[in-house]
């Protein structure tokens, strides 16, 4: 198979988990027992009794379930995706969402950042030093991230570095929202405050901002650091235990270049791809922390949403967010073909 | 020497496959009790399914939801000034941890905690196990459409945001606890059946199969007997690692408005309620949620060096 037939057969199915995933949600949330009428946001109240019934019927409202579905697609493929309820002032849930979701980069990339940044070192050194204490330290670092509830280790960051700062009268981190309340509102280039601080040359507001994301980012971070630090290690492991390695050893090169030169550089190919794979989950999986620190994303608003029985924002989020994990996916398993001869599809 | 000689000096065929058996296992177990850090993770998890066995014993659940602080309401002090009102009382002798807001021994309800903590983990990942065995040992063994049906439908599962499908589940079902477990039951079984699936597909090549099948044995019993039986070792890693996962999900619900009930002691649970107080009462968040992760780290640090252990790449 040629690596475009693999891709159009790959995207084939990639319109297939969509179309299952939208189906599933749209029964699901549909089936909310919702705090308002699913028409209720396409319907004001200037509105005749008369035009509400035809704009409820237009839409669908008043056919079964598996019929609405239809007149979903048709109504999101026309690009209307519908409007939020009222919690979000009924404005489109696109505008809502589109608004909403450079907050979220911010927080998933900062995060990927520390993670990759922490965890490579952390993961290296730990194979380098199999099963000597450096090695314990980090399974144990990696091991407690894991079983850590993100919520939790939030507000414990948010008592100590935001709270108990305070009270000795330390420099302390701010605990809520993306940018300070009193902020000043500058020209908004790409929706995220640090870049947006930087592009305007405000240098207050991009410290601000950068100050908000330290918390956050620590929080997504430190859950995310296992499975990347395992995964750098195990890829190391498998690495040194190569013949070029012991060649590249009894040549007399130092450890300190066989490491880096030659074992790194083999075993950062796997590494890269979980990081990818890392921030595409968590441009999706960011709910917890987003909520924990008032995090205007997209991750806190989609809990609101489903608290709220809000089911066109829920569909929007569940499909976006599944969309760039597919996608994702996909481009990895394209790549990894690309760099590695021996994968064939 | 005669043929009855040698005969008499070959072990006996059956024992010799026992005895390879046992000191495989021996193996096994020497190895890992080389990794201290899994000694650790074992003598955590002993102890909080002790504590989940005896909880009733330790302390009486009669007494235990009933406010049972030396004065009715806790003293006026410095350190805490929220007023005579508050039923939440900072440590003491009998209050190792304080009380919680309902002016209950917080260790107390930690300890009414666990069990229903460690049932719901053991309930959740059973049954994904369940499916997961069943679902990923028919499409690994009957293969073509059914394999392939059966694989797409995984594909929707890990393409969607986990937590919001377990949420809006939680939403349509209502917050009771077997509808929580339900709905993290939905999200979690495809991983499974994806284990088992990949693992039986390379077990079905292997020469005992086609010996089996040489021997006529029939096709559900090499299925039941043989290949799940060969194949279920990195489902066990998965699940001693997915349990800590589990209490961590159910409480990440509980924590975004899912509560099947206010007072109900349950760690996820009595870690929310502590949100409310946390720069007041701090150890009322602090202590459930630190018990949440020891409990989760205790099976990770097992299933961690389990695996080790049990993959043939690693071990020699």
């Amino acid at each position: 198979m040629r690596i475009y037939e693999y891709i159009i057969r790959r995207s084939v199915l990639l319109v297939f988990v969509l179309v299952g995933v939208s189906l599933i949600t749209f029964y699901l949330s549909r089936g909310i027992p919702s705090a308002f009428n699913p028409c209720a946001p396409y319907i004001n109240p200037k509105m005749t009794p008369e035009v509400i019934h035809n704009t409820c019927a237009s839409h669908g409202f008043y056919q079964p379930l598996y019929l609405q579905y239809f007149y979903w697609i048709r109504d999101v493929l026309s690009g209307n995706w519908g409007s939020a309820g009222t919690w979000a002032n009924g404005q489109p849930v696109y505008t809502v969402f589109a608004s909403r979701f450079p907050y979220t980069v911010e927080l998933a990339l900062s995060a990927v950042i520390i993670s990759v940044v922490v965890g490579l070192p952390l993961g290296i050194l730990s194979a380098v030093h199999n099963n000597k204490p450096i090695d314990h330290a980090s399974r144990i670092v990696a091991l407690t991230g894991i079983s850590t509830p993100v919520y939790w280790f939030g507000f414990v960051l948010q008592l100590i570095f935001f709270y108990y700062f305070l009270q000795w009268g330390l420099p302390n981190l701010p605990n809520q929202g993306a940018v300070s309340v009193g902020a000043p509102t500058i020209q908004s280039y790409t929706g995220i405050p640090i870049l947006d601080g930087l592009l305007n040359g405000n240098w207050s507001f991009a410290w601000d901002a950068f100050l908000h994301v330290i918390l956050p980012s620590i929080t997504l971070a430190f859950a995310s650091l296992g499975a990347l630090t395992r995964l750098v290690r195990a890829s190391m492991l498998e690495v040194l235990k190569q013949d070029y390695i012991t060649l590249a050893r009894s040549k007399g090169l130092s450890e300190r270049v066989v490491v880096f030169r030659h074992a790194l550089r083999n075993a950062l190919i796997p590494a890269l791809t979980v990081a990818g794979l890392l921030f595409a989950g968590l441009l999706g999986g960011a709910v917890i922390t987003e909520t924990v620190f008032n995090w205007p994303g997209v991750g806190s608003l989609s809990v609101t949403a489903v608290l709220q029985g809000d089911s066109n924002f829920v569909m929007l989020y569940t499909l976006v967010t599944a969309l760039i994990v597919v996608v994702a996916n996909l481009i990895v398993d394209v790549l990894y073909a690309a760099v590695d001869p021996r994968i064939r599809y | 020497m005669t043929e009855k000689e040698l005969e008499s000096k070959q072990p006996p065929k059956r024992s010799g496959q026992r005895a390879a058996y046992v000191d495989e296992l021996k193996y096994s177990v020497s190895l890992l009790a080389k990794n201290k850090l899994v000694l650790i993770g074992i003598v955590m998890s002993v102890f909080f399914i002790l504590v989940a066995i005896f909880s009733n014993v330790i302390v009486n659940p009669a007494t235990a939801y009933k406010f049972n602080f030396p004065n009715d309401y806790c003293w006026n002090s410095n350190l805490f000034s929220w007023g005579t009102q508050s039923k939440i009382c900072p440590a003491t002798l009998n209050f190792p941890l304080g009380s919680d807001g309902y002016g209950r021994n917080l260790l107390s309800m930690i300890v009414l905690a666990i069990p229903l903590d460690l049932s719901i983990a053991l309930e959740i990942v059973g049954s994904a196990l369940a499916i997961g065995i069943i679902l990923g040992a028919v499409a690994a063994y009957a293969g073509g459409w059914v394999d392939e049906v059966i694989l797409r439908v995984t594909d929707i599962f890990f393409a969607f945001p986990f937590l919001i499908l377990a949420l809006v589940f939680a939403a349509v079902l209502g917050r009771t606890i077997p509808n929580l477990e339900l709905a993290i039951l939905l999200v979690w079984w495809p991983v499974y059946v994806r284990l088992i699936r990949g693992q039986m597909l390379s077990e079905k090549t292997k020469a005992y199969v086609e010996a089996l099948k040489a021997l006529g044995v029939s096709r559900w019993r090499t299925l039941f007997f043989h290949l799940i039986p060969n194949s279920i070792y990195p489902l066990l890693v998965q699940a001693t690692l997915d349990i800590g996962g589990v209490i961590l999900t159910f409480s990440a619900l509980v924590f975004l408005g899912f509560s099947p009930s206010p007072a109900l002691p349950e760690l996820g649970n009595l870690t929310a309620d502590g949100i409310g107080q946390i720069f007041t009462a701090p150890w009322l968040l602090v202590f459930p949620g630190l018990v949440i992760l020891l409990i989760s780290l205790g099976f990770n640090l097992v299933g961690d060096g389990l695996r080790d252990v049990l993959d043939p790449r690693l071990r020699r």
